[in-house]
């Protein structure tokens, strides 16, 4: 809300700066930015009350200790009830509608400049002086009003729910819109005349002809308005406070203000006012218990400074014990309606900042129950030179289904930003393939990148979201040093990468298997499992699902912290042999179609006796070798806890090795 | 032919003390060397009878192999020590490449360390959300304007319940009331979505979120670990100020703002004691705890804390943007 500072000024009757009063306003909860000679209130939605002059005035008058304001000059009505004029109100969405006919109007002249400059500094455009006339008692006391045609309105009204689904009705300013059953509205003999809180039909608006008026002012509850003006895209400043809530006593007082000022406009003939009620609102006590208070305050305030406070605020005293103080809550105050609501306003009268502060406690000792597996695969990935990125979660259909398989139902939006984009990441990899694609075309030719973050999935009861941990290492060219030695990132280097991160965090008996699951990857990629679980996937990265975002080979990673657990790796320590270790290398020509992997199962399945170790140290295909097989140099390391090792007893166990491949593999010795 | 017992044993003692090559190819010409014993000892067997020829011959071959042995390698040593190639030390490293955690992360991680040490556990909950724990156990009741403030993403469902994209962490501390003992000190980090894109404002952003229920906290002990907080975070004594605000969970509620600089007092936090209809909601009795909680935003303090002006940077992949951030 808007409201141009000479103009408050004048109503609080202050002295105070432009700046000075926003802090007042601020401090009291009422956020205030200063803009040019106006000051914006950014008023809390449970604060309707206050989005007008008088309810400012209300707050000022409280925290500045002064007297209540004087009361606002009207012209006194008798209130008239005729089912000829009200006919019948729906109580479950209006709680009273009031109705003023003013007849003969003559001589209508303009509000006065300041008035006029005050309505268009709070954004409200001016239309026709007697609605511009309703516009500021809203903007005054915070009661909207609406002003009919009364020729134009073939009365009785009925305020109810309308019996059709759907009824077109031009409102004001000529959309036509398909006004719901759901939604309150204003009814005359001939149909909807106004949608409740919102807007006013064409048909019965004012003109510059009109020379008589039915002004409105009525309780349309919260509970009815909120959201329907959304609904029909008509935010108005009178929708903005039904929604929030308006004093449900103000409307007589909002009418008499009404003609009040009309009087200094223009001359009538006739007036009166008529009323309906549904039931009258309660008066509402809400209890004090003031040592509770201060227990939850930490203060050591006193029942009489807390009476005044609240006093100050409106709140009467209904009853008084030795214990607690009852009071009686005003009517525009429909946002409290519990002791800890007083305790609010007691802290924000005696100020928040004037809370004594204690010292930080800290809570009871508890298991850490957090899974410390991300922190730690970040830092690893960062110590072995990738960047983290950060993305939005949402995609378009293309690329989520280039990255996910079929029986991966998409997480969906219902009201996207952007409807390109409607569907939740089922993979981090389309971010990262963009990230890829915008680093090269600026000219970067090495990147290691991870993200990590949720996908989404739809079940058949709900959603699920599951962590990932996703990768790429891309290098544009080939990496060159001056000194000539050869750097090229490979599939086994990205499996050495890997393999050093999980090692270094403790995790020793991982497994490598090949993948059934294949997506971003081409078949050179490996499931990684630790026993039945599989913790990540590593491959070369399938160019075809990129978007063309990626242009050369390039490998990533997709790690699930959630499936590892470091808290549990607790390893047992044995003694350490002190006897020196032995190597021998052999090279054994296999069939091509044998996996490395088959080579090492037959080896570890071998119990051989004294081997510690084994590796892959060369392959060799070509000259000498026959086609379709492959030479492999492998090394053996052998180690006794109890004794140096004899020569014969590592041939011993050589040559158990070599009859073991030559089984199992038909491997052949090479010379 | 008498062959000295001890030869070998003062040969390898003398390398011990050579200094430099020159001094051990002069020691070795002493051993080895056309006058040494072994060569001339050689040059003898011819003198000598046959049987007794091939015995001295096989054990001067030992002598001689174990001789040339201890020299090589003493020489590998003298060699290894002093002999290398001259660099031009100046000359570039191998390509290498700078790591970094992203500058959320680093945040993110800074806030929680300082609760840690106070015990407050740390809960990541669930982005996508039910009304249930979104808006309703939160005191947002159905229609009420309230949830205008938070322009929700809503999913496509056909399961009863509503499902949402978290618009806070909240929803995390209410599966944790009711599931956790009491007392319960806790941070719920992560992200979280808004229907809202414009220079300011992202579609998802990150929150921290605290939360404790115990008993007898008051308002003092929230402002207490506030003010503690920000100071450990800016690393500096902080103006602080608390005015009154307005969210559905918490009675009363607060803004936070710090004074910052030149750009005057700035809304750094909201909090509030916890509405005791949140309380009942998760079972918790109010006669005998009582809660406070608060919430940030993680990229406002980042752009605070680096000076980063367009909120937007984070979430651009831009490599030139995060390899200032050190690691």
């Amino acid at each position: 809300m808007k409201i141009q500072y000479s103009y408050l000024k004048n109503f609080l009757n202050t002295n105070l700066s432009q700046k000075k009063l926003s802090d007042v306003f601020t401090q009291v909860g009422f956020e205030c930015e200063i803009e040019g000679s106006l000051i914006e209130f950014d008023i809390t939605p449970n604060r309707g009350d206050a989005l007008s002059l008088r309810g400012l005035e209300r707050e000022f008058n409280a925290h500045q200790l002064k007297k209540p304001s004087q009361k606002l000059q009207t012209s006194s009505l008798k209130l008239i009830q005729d089912k000829k004029i009200i006919n019948h109100i729906d109580g479950s969405g209006c709680g009273n509608y009031h109705l003023m006919p003013v007849k003969g109007l003559k001589g209508i002249k303009n509000l006065d400049s300041k008035k006029r400059s005050f309505i268009e500094s709070a954004g409200i455009p001016l239309i026709n002086p007697l609605v511009d006339l309703g516009n500021y008692v809203m903007l005054e006391i915070g009661a909207p009003m609406h002003v009919f045609d009364l020729d134009k309105l073939s009365l009785p009204i009925n305020v109810r729910f309308p019996q059709e689904k759907h009824n077109a009705v031009t409102v004001i300013g000529g959309d036509v819109k398909d006004v719901q059953s759901s939604s309150l509205t204003i009814q005359d003999q001939s149909g909807i005349q106004a949608i409740a809180g919102i807007i006013g039909s064409e048909a019965s608006s004012v003109s510059s002809k009109t020379s008589s008026i039915a002004v409105e002012a009525a309780f349309f509850r919260p509970e009815v308005t909120v959201n329907q003006a959304r609904k029909y895209g008509l935010a108005t400043d009178a929708s903005h406070r039904f929604e929030r809530g308006v004093d449900p006593e103000l409307q007589q007082t909002a009418l008499e203000r009404y003609l009040f000022l009309l009087d200094q406009i223009a001359e009538y003939d006739s007036v009166e006012l008529y009323y309906s009620y549904s039931h009258k609102t309660k008066k509402k006590n809400v209890k004090l218990d003031v040592a509770r208070f201060n227990k939850f305050s930490g203060l050591s305030l006193k029942a009489s400074k807390a009476i005044l406070i609240l006093k100050n605020l409106g709140f009467k005293v209904h009853t008084r014990s030795e214990k607690n103080v009852t009071f009686n809550i005003p009517s525009h105050r429909f946002d409290i309606s519990m002791e800890e609501d007083l305790y609010e306003e007691l802290l924000r009268s005696y100020g928040y900042d004037n809370i004594p502060i204690s010292k930080p406690k800290a809570g009871p000792i508890v298991n850490n129950k957090q899974n410390n597996a991300l922190d730690n695969l970040r830092l690893g990935l960062v110590h072995s030179g990738f960047k983290e990125l950060m993305h939005m979660p949402f995609v378009s259909r293309d690329s989520f289904h280039q990255l996910n398989s079929n029986n991966w139902k998409p997480a969906e939006l219902h009201n996207p930003i952007n409807e390109n984009e409607p569907l939740l990441r089922g993979s981090l990899f389309r971010s990262l393939f963009a990230a890829v694609n915008s680093n090269v075309k600026k000219g970067y030719t090495s990147i290691k990148i991870f993200e990590a973050g949720n996908v989404f999935k739809k079940e058949k009861s709900g959603f699920n979201q599951s962590f990932h941990l996703s990768g790429m290492i891309y290098y544009h060219e080939p990496q060159q040093t001056w000194s000539q030695k050869e750097l090229i990132y490979d599939f086994f280097s990205l499996k050495g990468e890997i393999s050093k991160l999980l090692h270094t965090l403790g995790m020793q008996n991982i497994e490598f298997q090949k993948t059934s699951s294949l997506m971003p990857f081409n078949e050179n990629a490996l499931d990684i499992f630790i026993g039945k679980q599989k913790i990540a996937v590593i491959g070369e990265i399938e160019l075809s699902v990129t978007e063309k975002l990626v242009k050369k080979q390039a490998y990533g990673f997709v790690i699930y912290p959630e499936k590892i657990s470091l808290a549990s790796i607790n390893p047992k320590i044995v003694k350490t042999s002190k006897f020196p270790l032995s190597t021998r290398d052999i090279n054994v020509v296999l069939d091509k179609s044998i996996s490395y992997e088959e080579v090492e199962r037959s080896i570890s399945q071998g119990a051989i006796k004294h081997l510690v170790s084994f590796n892959l140290i060369n392959t060799f295909e070509g000259k000498d070798i026959p086609k379709g097989s492959v030479s492999m140099t492998l090394r053996f390391t052998f180690q006794s806890n109890t004794k140096s090792l004899l020569e014969s007893e590592i041939n011993r166990s050589m040559q158990m090795t070599l009859n073991l491949l030559e089984k199992r593999l038909n491997a052949k010795i090479r010379s | 032919m008498q062959i000295p017992q001890d030869l070998i044993e003062t040969a390898a003692l003398k390398l011990k003390s050579v200094q430099s090559e020159a001094e051990f190819f002069q020691l070795r010409a002493q051993y080895l060397g056309k006058k040494s014993f072994v060569v001339t000892a050689f040059s003898k067997l011819r003198d000598l009878q046959s049987d007794e020829k091939v015995n001295a011959a096989k054990e001067l071959n030992l002598l001689k192999n174990n001789l040339t042995k201890l020299f090589e390698i003493s020489l590998e040593d003298i060699e290894g020590q002093g002999d290398h190639k001259k660099l031009d030390v100046t000359l570039p490293a191998d390509p290498f490449l700078v790591g970094s955690e992203h500058p959320i992360t680093k945040i993110s991680q800074k806030i929680i360390n300082y609760f840690t040490p106070l015990n407050y556990q740390i809960f990541s909950g669930n982005e996508i959300e039910t009304d249930f724990y979104n808006f309703e156990a939160l005191n947002f009741p159905e229609n009420h304007p309230a949830r205008q403030m938070h322009d929700t993403f809503y999913l496509n469902s056909s399961s009863k319940s509503e499902y949402l994209l978290r618009t806070h962490t909240s929803n995390t501390q209410v599966h944790a009331m009711l599931d956790e003992d009491l007392p319960l000190y806790m941070l719920s980090p992560g992200r979280v979505f808004r229907c809202d894109s414009d220079t300011t404002h992202l579609p998802m952003f990150t929150q921290i979120e605290g939360l404790v229920v115990d008993e007898d906290v008051t308002f003092g002990d929230l402002k207490g670990v506030l003010i503690d907080f920000l100071e450990y975070f800016f690393n500096e004594k902080m103006e602080v100020r608390f005015r009154p605000s307005y969210f559905p969970f918490t009675e009363p509620s607060a803004e936070v703002d710090i004074k910052f600089g030149k750009q005057g007092w700035l809304e750094i936090l909201g909090c509030g004691m916890v509405h005791p209809n949140v309380l009942n909601g998760c079972n918790i009795d109010t006669k005998k705890f009582r809660g406070f909680a608060f919430g940030m935003g993680v990229e406002r303090l980042a752009m605070l804390y680096y000076g980063v002006t367009d909120i937007r940077e984070f979430y651009s992949s831009n490599l030139d943007f995060l390899n200032q951030f050190p690691s």
